[in-house]
């Protein structure tokens, strides 16, 4: 009897190792689920443009809206969480770059008035996704925001871009602005990401 | 203008530069009453060094030679001002630019290109001061003074000057490069390079705002009659009259069509169906211009210790990205190689990659920091696009390692530290290349 006990009591303690071994193992289930498990609620999250009232601009919205999405905008622009990124605030910021010039904070894309891009003017926006330079003359490394890649679009698909952030929900969410280079988590690095959790400040 | 100057600068030294700009500036605008051209070096070399550090070093690299870090994602490319050959001149043919010249690009930008405006960025004697540096990289513009152009009388836009200059474009051909239309339809020549080898594209004449020393009558006209150096746009001048020149810009700007952003509802349909239409005509460019515009070089290209791509190896992979705790992502060869590029992936393996994270081998991409989540929302018409263009991308034979989970019980401490104790783990980019040509 008391044996038999024994036994249970090991078999058990096996097992929930094995079972907290698998859980480390599996989650997040990068590997073993689908991919439109992550990729589907990703892109479904940008909101459609089918409330804007003048076609022109719908029209032009809706480019704006592929660009976005296929873009990967919301690959730096999320808000991320220790379970991943937070779709309801869609563009709203907040993940952490590091590089030997600083560290910055992914901008609120969102219009906000006060913590987001319904700050800056049209010139100013389209002046960051067509040469790195931020409002305040800043220049920023290709690396960080790619607008050595979003510098090739056409003016027209930039603008389209640009109407549709415009057409974004609001979302209150301070970003901090850059502040003076921390060690990498690696010297070697040129940078080094965090996107496990929100580096800016929701709303009270 | 002060402002930009407390930045770096003691304000007693802003003042003295200041004092020295005013006595040159008088001292410029006196000569140039007297000569009609100047190269004259009028702002402070020394201040100019410190604004160009700061805002030009991203693109035009430290010593001014066109090779910064983001270099080589642009097209045109950066200028290299250490040849002394300048596009957007009113000077005579080769000339280097006059001083108004250079300050009247770097305050609008050049159009069309990553060039921005930095009028109200930067103040006039700033930009100034860093022209007067600019104008040190080249001992051409010491040794040979540039003679400034004198344009004939302005011949107003009309009907009569605009079908004069429909002549003019067929007498001097404009049409082999930029084709009937202004937009290259049906022209012979349509792959360019620069005296750089970088390729080049003829001016879209039917979107003017896009023009890069701007789209008014007069700015047209001095390509026309100081040709763009370095490039292979012509000066007409001794093949054209004053005259043919002006009323040839007449021409030009009426080929001018709508921008999306002052169009109707139809018109935009219109713009976009035709734009889709000529993708599907033409697929190795419309995949072109999404991977250029989708990030794929600045990851799947070794980089240098600036993070600049390593020349020669444009898509030619190896840069280390490691995924902390899964692992090491090298990039992959995208490049048209049999051996280790794409050459014998077939047009499934290539999609399941793109836009599902699986490769041929059935490895699984975690979903960053390759965006195929992002990429899986592509049409289908514009993912066919992308894999006809990395056909054509020119083989670079550099053998990528496959991408390595890390040893069991370093991955499971890893995933314990972020699921349990809440530790936000780095995605880590190195530079150099860890394929096989080219150690790191």
């Amino acid at each position: 009897m008391k044996r038999w006990l024994k036994r249970a009591a090991i078999t058990i303690i096996v097992l929930l190792i094995v079972g907290f071994g698998a859980f480390l193992y599996f989650i997040p289930p990068f590997f073993v689920s689908s991919p439109e498990t992550f990729s589907k609620p990703q892109n479904d999250a940008a909101p459609g443009v089918s409330d804007i009232a003048d076609p022109a601009q719908r029209a032009i919205a809706e480019r704006g809206r592929y660009l976005v999405v296929t873009g990967g905008c919301i690959g730096c622009h999320q808000t991320p969480t220790p379970q991943g990124p937070d779709y309801a605030r869609y563009l709203a910021g907040g993940a952490q770059f590091h590089n030997r010039e600083g560290t910055f904070v992914t901008r609120n894309l969102t219009p906000d008035k006060t913590t987001g891009l319904a700050r800056r003017s049209d010139e100013e926006v389209l002046r960051v996704l067509r040469s790195g330079v931020m409002p305040d003359g800043r220049v920023t490394s290709y690396r960080l925001m790619p607008w050595g890649s979003y510098t090739n679009w056409t003016d027209e698909d930039r603008h389209a871009v640009l109407v549709y952030l415009r057409h974004l929900k609001p979302i209150v969410h301070q970003i901090p602005d850059p502040s003076p280079p921390a060690p990498l988590a690696d010297p070697l690095a040129v940078e080094t990401v965090y996107a496990g959790k929100d580096y800016g400040t929701a709303a009270k | 203008m002060s402002a930009n100057f407390a930045k770096g600068d003691s304000p007693l030294f802003g003042i003295l530069v200041g004092a020295a700009m005013v006595v040159l500036t008088i001292a410029t605008t006196h000569t140039s009453t007297q000569s009609g051209a100047t190269a004259t070096v009028a702002g402070s070399a020394a201040h100019g060094k410190v604004v160009y550090d700061r805002h030009c070093v991203e693109c035009h690299g430290k010593n001014g030679k066109g090779d910064g870090p983001a270099s080589p994602l642009l097209t045109p490319r950066p200028r290299d001002f250490t040849s002394g050959k300048y596009k957007i001149r009113t000077t005579e043919t080769s000339n280097v630019p006059t001083d108004e010249d250079l300050i009247r690009s770097v305050s609008q930008g050049l159009y069309g290109s990553a060039m921005p405006g930095w009028a109200g960025l930067l103040s006039d004697t700033d930009i100034r001061d860093v022209v007067a540096y600019l104008e040190t990289m080249t001992p051409r513009f010491v040794n040979e003074p540039p003679t400034r152009v004198t344009p004939g009388a302005a011949i107003p836009e009309s009907p009569e000057s605009v079908s004069r200059g429909r002549l003019v474009y067929e007498k001097l051909q404009c049409r082999s490069c930029h084709g009937v239309d202004g937009r290259g339809t049906a022209a012979i020549a349509t792959d360019f390079e620069d005296d750089w080898k970088q390729p080049l594209r003829a001016a879209d004449l039917t979107e003017p705002w896009t023009f890069h020393g701007g789209a008014t009558a007069r700015d047209v006209y001095f390509r026309f009659r100081t040709g763009m150096s370095g490039t292979p746009m012509p000066s007409f001048a001794g093949t054209a009259t004053d005259a043919e020149m002006w009323d040839l810009a007449n021409y030009v700007l009426s080929l001018a069509r709508k921008p999306v952003w002052s169009m109707t509802a139809p018109e935009v349909a219109d713009l976009y169906a035709r734009e889709a239409a000529e993708a599907r005509r033409d697929p190795v460019k419309r995949g072109r211009y999404l991977v250029d515009t989708h990030l794929c070089a600045i990851c799947h290209s070794p980089i240098d210790e600036n993070g600049r791509i390593v020349d020669g190896m444009y898509m030619a992979g190896g840069q280390l990205i490691r995924v902390v705790p899964f692992g090491d992502y090298p990039t992959a060869n995208l490049t048209s190689d049999k051996e280790t590029g794409l050459g014998n992936w077939t047009d499934d393996q290539l999609k399941q990659a793109i836009t599902r994270g699986i490769l041929r081998d059935g490895t699984r991409l975690p979903p960053y920091p390759m965006d195929w989540g992002a990429f899986s929302a592509m049409t289908p018409d514009d993912l066919n696009a992308v894999i006809a263009y990395l056909r054509t991308i020119p083989a670079v034979s550099n053998k990528v390692p496959p991408p390595a989970r890390p040893f069991l019980p370093m991955y499971l401490w890893g995933k314990f530290k972020m699921l349990i104790l809440g530790s936000d783990p780095p995605v880590v980019i190195y530079p150099g290349n860890v394929g096989a040509s080219g150690g790191r």
